[in-house]
């Protein structure tokens, strides 16, 4: 009877440690007990409107409601804002958002898109990527630098360089000359 | 020792004996000038010794005024070194017969002018250490570049026209002169490059001379044009006009032509020339100046009628600067005791006697200094950008002495080189006519092997 | 018969009491390792001492040099590749507090005479309510100090910045009369705060050299990682937006938004268009603000 006691005190001295490190855990990560929303993405294109379907759904697999999602496009330096100014759930936990058709991507028309759950009362805050061909392919201009007033010494303007070195070169065949000359004076003897 | 030099020397002719003469005697007046001129000189090197060790800063400029008076220095002298081409180009290729005696000297000043002109140019950079980059990294797109390459093949070919039109007097020089040191007859020796007066080499030295005074006057219009277009490729008021480069030739030209009337007063009266630079040539340089200074004129009346017109914002308030504000005495001085007073005295026969014109074209010079002062500077005070939140100081661009030593130094450098070159050869040509063949060597005194 | 078995019951407690805790040590030891972020590794790096001798060192001793991407002058004549930077300057919401001008004199060792930023009073015409206007380098894509620099130290990059190479510069200012916004600066004198033991790179200035040119550079050290230049962070008001022509986004730190969309409803212009430069900055005209124009206000009599 004892020993059944002992056993059960110490089984739960160890569930209550164990707990207890794990709260400590969760603790170090300065969560509180909220929920994990889980978000599924779609993609619908028709007549060249493209929208962006979310559905939220909590842990227990029912629709959110009322929940904002945040919609972005990834750039170059921060994340440009897509959709309305708040992009609620509806009943269904779903929301639509217009992806606008004119946005430049990369080189293939690769565009990445994050759709974030941020600063709600109820779900942790979350962050979804994932990229899409929906940009307008972006040509890099690998081209060599064209040929101007302000480029670089090797890339003036070929009539310039033309101009240019006409001038100087008929000029100093002149002088070339006439040293020639001078030099052939001095070689005249009586 | 001097004196007697002079009286050992035997010349042929009384022309030789009065233009050789100084060449061979050193006198007090000589050596105190050089000596007054190493002053200016030394002066200016200790100032130019605090610009390199403390960078620009020890100048007035500043971020707004960032181009000073170094660079109306430099434009300065580039207009005063056209005056080789007037006369060895225009005036002789006109068969002005007058003119030739004086066109060693307008030589000898071109020749100077580019010289200090570039060096003015350098003095100027703010990495001077770099100066070579602009050979080895140069863009031909920059006005800049178009600047140096004219300058250098200018100075080239005045040197060339300077001494083609010297070679047979300095065979002459080592044919003559005895009483002269070991290295100067050297000197000549080298210089004359076997000139005898040989039929032959009488002839290519008049197809040579003819080519060079051809050649030199697109090359003459050319620099003064180019370094206008360092203004005139910018947006500043002042600076933004298609008038700017005939304006700087014709200031260029009118600025030479006095010039050279002050050399031809001092030569004629420090080196008693007074047979050889009359009163008549005088009297001819007048004129041309009247002539130069009316063109000259023409182009400053259309340079501003039109901005001050129409008194477009910031070159309305260049244009009132100069015409009411705090350019103004500059201004009117310039133009007035510069250009205008000095054509209306000049028409008149009695002020182109030596002595009137001479003041007079000291009075042009001045002008001409303060007029290239005045293209530079202004401008840069009015960008299209209000100048705000800055020192009182970046507003007014007074020159430190620094600046002011440096740049009389550079004057005092032109004087140098043009004295020396004066000392070195004759000033002006010692035949009376360039096919003079009594005066001319004969084969026999070819041998001088003194 | 019972001290044996408390004998035996005290083993088998004592042997529970060890085991629970060998298995909370293990777990904590386990989660501290998941949750560690340091990485002690035992790389060792073989190193040349000023003596000559070779050394061998752990890495996590090598402290790395500041400037990681150093970019020499003649790498820094390509742009960072795909990208075409412009910038924004939203005129209705200055209010002078000249913290970017604090920034950018900090970062590029300024003196307050010579800053790159300048905030300008404007005034259209005599009628119209005066403004803030801050005015930093245009970048402009038909560049006349480009054009004009005799030694090619000022050139315009594949990404649309302007960048001045001061181990080229001769110092001859023709850039500086060049420019018709008198967006350069020049350094008269010997640069203050030079840091020596730095090596100088155009893309963040520094250390600036005596009688070269200086200006707004738009800190490609920041672009090269994707950060913004300093003074579209420090700014308080969100005045300047900074972004990409060929993202079509421009962004001043809190607020991101499309170029067109901005350009279009805010009718953006550029300052002096009729010059034919083509500024890479635009402006926002300075119509519905909230607040008066104030030579001295809240923001800029802070210290």
């Amino acid at each position: 009877m004892k020993t059944k006691k002992n056993l059960h005190l110490s089984l739960l001295q160890v569930l209550f440690l164990i707990g207890w490190g794990f709260i400590n855990n969760s603790m170090i990560y300065g969560q509180e007990t909220m929920e994990e929303a889980i978000i599924s993405i779609s993609f619908n294109e028709e007549n060249n409107l493209k929208t962006i379907i979310a559905t939220v759904k909590d842990q227990e697999g029912q629709p959110i409601e009322e929940l904002d999602l945040f919609f972005y496009v990834e750039r170059t330096f921060s994340l440009l804002p897509i959709g309305d100014v708040f992009n609620t759930t509806d009943e269904n936990g779903m929301v639509e958002v217009e992806f606008p058709s004119d946005l430049p991507g990369d080189s293939e028309g690769n565009v990445a898109i994050v759709v974030k759950i941020l600063e709600s009362d109820l779900y942790n805050d979350q962050t979804l990527e994932m990229t899409k061909k929906w940009g307008i392919p972006v040509q890099l201009d690998e081209s060599q630098e064209k040929r101007s007033l302000w480029a670089a010494a090797a890339n003036a303007p070929i009539s310039l360089i033309v101009v240019v070195s006409s001038m100087i070169i008929a000029v100093w065949y002149i002088i070339i000359y006439i040293i020639y000359n001078l030099f052939t004076i001095s070689k005249i003897k009586i | 020792m001097k004196k007697s030099s002079i009286v050992k020397q035997k010349f042929k002719t009384q022309r030789e004996k009065d233009v050789l003469s100084h060449m061979i005697s050193t006198s007090l007046k000589y050596k105190l000038w050089i000596a007054f001129l190493f002053l200016f000189i030394v002066f200016g090197m200790y100032g130019y010794y605090r610009q390199l060790r403390y960078g620009l800063i020890v100048t007035a400029m500043r971020d707004f005024t960032s181009w000073g008076i170094y660079i109306s220095n430099f434009v300065f002298f580039v207009a005063i070194s056209l005056v080789g081409s007037l006369f060895s180009s225009i005036l002789k290729l006109n068969d002005n017969i007058w003119s030739k005696p004086l066109i060693r000297v307008s030589e000898i000043i071109a020749v100077s002018a580019i010289i200090c002109a570039a060096v003015i140019i350098i003095v100027d950079m703010g990495r001077p250490d770099r100066f070579f980059y602009v050979i080895t990294h140069l863009r031909i797109q920059s006005p800049i570049i178009w600047d140096v390459i004219i300058i250098s093949t200018y100075l080239v070919i005045s040197i060339l026209l300077l001494f083609i039109s010297i070679l047979p007097d300095i065979a002459i020089c080592r044919d003559r002169l005895t009483e002269i040191p070991k290295w100067k007859k050297r000197l000549y020796k080298i210089m004359a490059i076997n000139w005898s007066n040989h039929p032959k080499q009488l002839a290519k030295l008049q197809k040579v001379t003819k080519v060079l005074a051809i050649t030199i006057l697109p090359v003459a219009f050319a620099i003064h044009t180019v370094t206008s277009w360092l203004f005139a490729t910018t947006w500043r008021p002042g600076w933004d006009s298609t008038n700017l480069g005939p304006y700087f030739v014709s200031g260029a030209f009118m600025a030479g032509a006095a010039v050279i009337i002050i050399s031809m007063y001092l030569i004629r009266k420090h080196l008693n020339l007074k047979p050889y630079i009359t009163e008549s040539h005088f009297d001819k340089m007048g004129k041309l100046l009247v002539l130069l200074s009316l063109v000259y004129l023409y182009f400053n009346i259309n340079e501003y009628l039109g901005p001050a017109f129409k008194m477009v914002g910031v070159e309305g308030e260049h244009i009132t600067e100069l015409f009411v504000g705090n350019y103004a005495p500059m201004y009117w001085f310039v133009q007035l005791g510069g250009l205008i007073f000095p054509v209306i005295l000049l028409m008149f026969r009695w002020f182109r006697k030596p002595i009137p014109i001479f003041i007079i074209s000291v009075f042009v010079i001045l002008g001409a200094w303060f007029k290239r002062y005045l293209i530079v500077i202004p401008s840069m005070q009015h960008p299209y950008l209000p100048i705000q939140g800055v020192d009182e100081s970046y507003l007014h661009y007074n020159p430190t002495w620094e600046e002011w030593s440096i740049t009389f130094a550079s004057f005092a450098w032109l004087l140098l080189i043009i004295t020396v070159l004066i000392k070195l050869f004759p000033v002006i040509p010692l035949q009376e006519d360039e096919l003079d063949l009594e005066n001319s060597v004969e084969p026999n005194s070819l041998k001088n092997e003194n | 018969m019972e001290s044996k078995n408390s004998m035996s019951d005290s083993r088998r407690q004592f042997l529970k009491k060890i085991s629970t805790g060998s298995v909370l040590a293990v777990t904590g030891l386990g989660i501290y390792a998941v949750s560690s972020c340091k990485q002690t590794s035992e790389e060792k790096t073989t190193l040349l001492t000023p003596e000559g001798k070779l050394v061998q060192v752990s890495n996590s001793e090598i402290q790395e040099f500041e400037h990681k991407n150093h970019i020499s002058p003649n790498e820094s004549r390509k742009g960072i590749p795909g990208k075409k930077f412009v910038m924004v300057v939203d005129l209705a919401k200055c209010k002078n507090a000249r913290k970017c001008v604090k920034v950018c004199d900090k970062h590029h060792n300024l003196t307050p005479d010579r800053p790159y930023i300048k905030v300008l009073k404007m005034q259209d015409n005599e009628k119209s309510s005066p403004y803030w206007m801050p005015k930093k380098c245009f970048q402009c894509d038909n560049p006349p100090c480009v054009k004009v620099c005799p030694v090619g130290a000022t050139y315009k990059r594949s990404d649309g910045i302007v960048l001045i190479d001061n181990e080229r510069c001769i110092g001859c200012r023709f850039c500086m009369a060049a420019c018709p916004y008198s967006a350069r600066i020049f350094n008269w004198g010997t640069p203050p705060n030079v840091d020596k033991e730095a090596e100088y790179s155009p893309e963040t200035s520094v250390p600036s050299k005596i009688g070269t040119v200086g200006k707004c550079d738009f800190c490609p050290d920041m672009l090269r990682n994707n950060e913004l230049p300093h003074c579209i962070t420090a700014c308080p008001n969100g005045v300047i937006y900074f972004g990409d022509e060929i993202d079509d986004t421009v962004s001043n730190g809190e607020e991101t938004v499309r170029l067109s969309t901005l350009l279009k409803d805010k009718a953006g212009y550029r300052y002096l268009e009729e010059l034919g430069t083509k500024p890479r900055v635009y402006y926002l005209p300075p119509v519905d603000r909230l607040f008066p124009f104030d030579k001295t206000n809240q923001e800029n009599s802070e210290p």
